[in-house]
């Protein structure tokens, strides 16, 4: 074999490997992942390069500073361990500098907000932001997820988690998929 | 393709990488998206840059190999300023990776057979690329996490020294300086490095930035690069790029003399008369025989009197005055070099 056709089939299994595992994790997520439910806001943004996407904002973005949290406005990784509070909702139960490991732990990036009401904070940023819809269900699901929220319901993001890796899996109005409920809507 | 070889067209070879660049591009994004996988913009660029070069080497193609320089340091920029605005976990090490992702490319230029050398378009991405990234590596290098950076002035200055000195084989030094776009860049980069420096508070900044950047390892292996470059241009007898290389050493040479409560101005003063010498130098080097810029020396003048022009306390019809007549001069000037090189083009002695 002529090196030249060697170096491309490496480069094309690499080429194949590469989706390809990123698909493998995120099954194994799924298939063995905690399920862990937290209350979010989710509208519809629009990206003229990927379409339409819901905007996952849990709604617990922020927590008290934990110690020996670095000051100077830098964004720091910290490890949350989430437990379950109301209505099954997890909420985040303790912050740590150092990773720790558990069935309910996520990474998370942090960034000291200063002191609220006396008590020093950080913000949180979570390592999903975006579920992607089908283009013809995003308007539909945004309106859902606009009409929940006038009448008071919460609006769940479905998370599973794994070995510090976290797939956001679907977004919940009254325990039901939006998917399921958008596409009802839009029959 | 591969099995056509040389058979194949260029247009081709470069089509079908392309193509196939562009599809590996697309399953990522794609995937990322359906999967709702979590990560950045930047991992995504990161992979397909290093499962995409493989196609620039096998198919010799200069639109991936552009495509794959433009990329890592679009990537290395984007970890630098993660790093330079505080982001303390989940950045990527690109004083290792950079240079590595860089080397990247030598498959293709300069081949196995160390002969192939990139279209000028290729010349052009690859030094701006490689000044670029260095400019990059060194603001990841400079920045403390959670504090404030001081030594980036300096690694700066050392980044475009060691892209104007790379070394040349003697073709290439004897080809003009479009043609040589990593002098042209390195050198513009340390000269309006230089000229910043002329005013006070920056002289400053760049002499303090010596004594943090001397405490990191990436300055030393600026410095080692430097060093060796300027021995091999040294040895090619490549003295107009070590004049303007040398613009990078006053900050070295002046920060045992200036104490930490001194003003930037004698570092100022300094830095106008060491670039008036090497304008000199540019200038003179042509008049004796060697390889010079006797052009780009008479700008630097010219662009040097007239900021210190701007800076002087004299009214604005005299600075109107002298503007006129350097820009006279440095008309003249031209005109003259243009007719020397004709005469010496027809006989006389070689420039």
């Amino acid at each position: 074999m002529r090196p030249a056709i060697a170096v491309f089939a490496v480069a094309a299994v690499a080429q194949w490997f590469l989706p390809l595992s990123g698909i493998w994790q995120h099954e194994r997520v799924l298939s063995r992942g905690t399920l862990v439910r937290i209350e979010c806001a989710a509208p519809d943004p629009y990206d003229p390069l990927r379409g339409r996407y819901l905007a996952v904002r849990p709604a617990q973005s922020s927590v008290s500073e934990p110690e020996g949290f670095p000051r100077g406005g830098g964004r720091v990784p910290v490890w949350a361990t989430l437990e379950a509070g109301d209505a099954g909702l997890a909420r985040i139960k303790s912050v740590s500098l150092e990773p720790v490991s558990g069935p309910t732990v996520i990474p998370l990036t942090a960034r000291s907000w200063g002191t609220i009401n006396g008590t020093d904070v950080i913000g949180l940023e979570w390592p999903f932001d975006r579920l992607y819809l089908k283009e013809r269900l995003a308007p539909d699901a945004d309106k859902l997820v606009a009409e929940r929220r006038r009448d008071g319901k919460k609006t769940v993001a479905e998370i599973r988690l794994l070995d510090g890796q976290a797939v956001l899996t679907d977004i919940l109005l009254d325990g039901v998929s939006i998917r399921e409920l958008a596409k009802q809507q839009g029959k | 393709m591969l099995q056509k070889d040389e058979s194949a067209k260029p247009w081709q070879r470069e089509a079908a990488a392309l193509v196939q660049t562009l599809a590996v591009g697309a399953a990522l994004a794609l995937v990322s998206q359906i999967y709702n996988l979590p990560g950045k913009w930047t991992d995504l660029i990161f992979w397909w840059c290093v499962v995409s070069v493989p196609l620039a080497w096998v198919l010799r193609s200069q639109a991936v190999a552009t495509a794959y320089l433009i990329g890592i340091t679009v990537w290395t920029i984007a970890q630098a300023a993660d790093r330079g605005f505080g982001f303390a976990g989940g950045v990527a090490d690109v004083r290792l990776r950079y240079p590595l992702l860089l080397a990247g490319i030598l498959p293709l230029w300069p081949g196995p057979e160390l002969r192939d050398r990139p279209a000028a378009g290729g010349r052009l991405v690859l030094a701006a690329s490689a000044l670029i990234g260095l400019f990059a590596v060194a603001v990841y290098a400079a920045a403390q996490p959670l504090g404030p950076s001081n030594a980036l002035p300096w690694l700066a200055l050392l980044s475009a020294a060691a892209v104007l000195l790379f070394p040349l084989d003697r073709a290439g030094i004897a080809e003009p300086l479009a043609c040589r776009p990593q002098v042209l860049f390195g050198g513009l980069a340390l000269v309006i490095m230089a000229l910043i420096a002329t005013y006070e508070d920056p002289a400053r900044d760049f002499v303090r930035s010596v004594g943090p950047a001397l405490g990191l390892g990436w300055c030393w292996l600026l410095l080692t690069a430097v060093a060796g470059f300027a021995i091999i241009a040294f040895r090619q007898g490549r003295f107009a790029v070590l004049a303007v290389a040398g613009l990078a050493l006053v900050p070295l040479l002046a920060a045992p003399l200036a104490s930490p409560q001194a003003g930037g101005w004698p570092v100022a003063i300094t830095y106008s008369l060491v670039l008036l010498a090497t304008a000199i130098a540019l200038i003179a080097l042509e008049f004796v025989g060697r390889q010079g810029a006797a052009r780009i020396g008479a700008a630097l003048i010219a662009l040097l009197v007239i900021l210190r022009m701007a800076d002087a306390d004299v009214s604005l019809l005299v600075k109107g005055l002298a503007f006129i007549v350097i820009g006279s001069g440095f008309l003249a000037f031209n005109l003259f070099i243009t007719r020397r090189r004709r005469v010496d083009a027809t006989g006389g002695s070689p420039a």
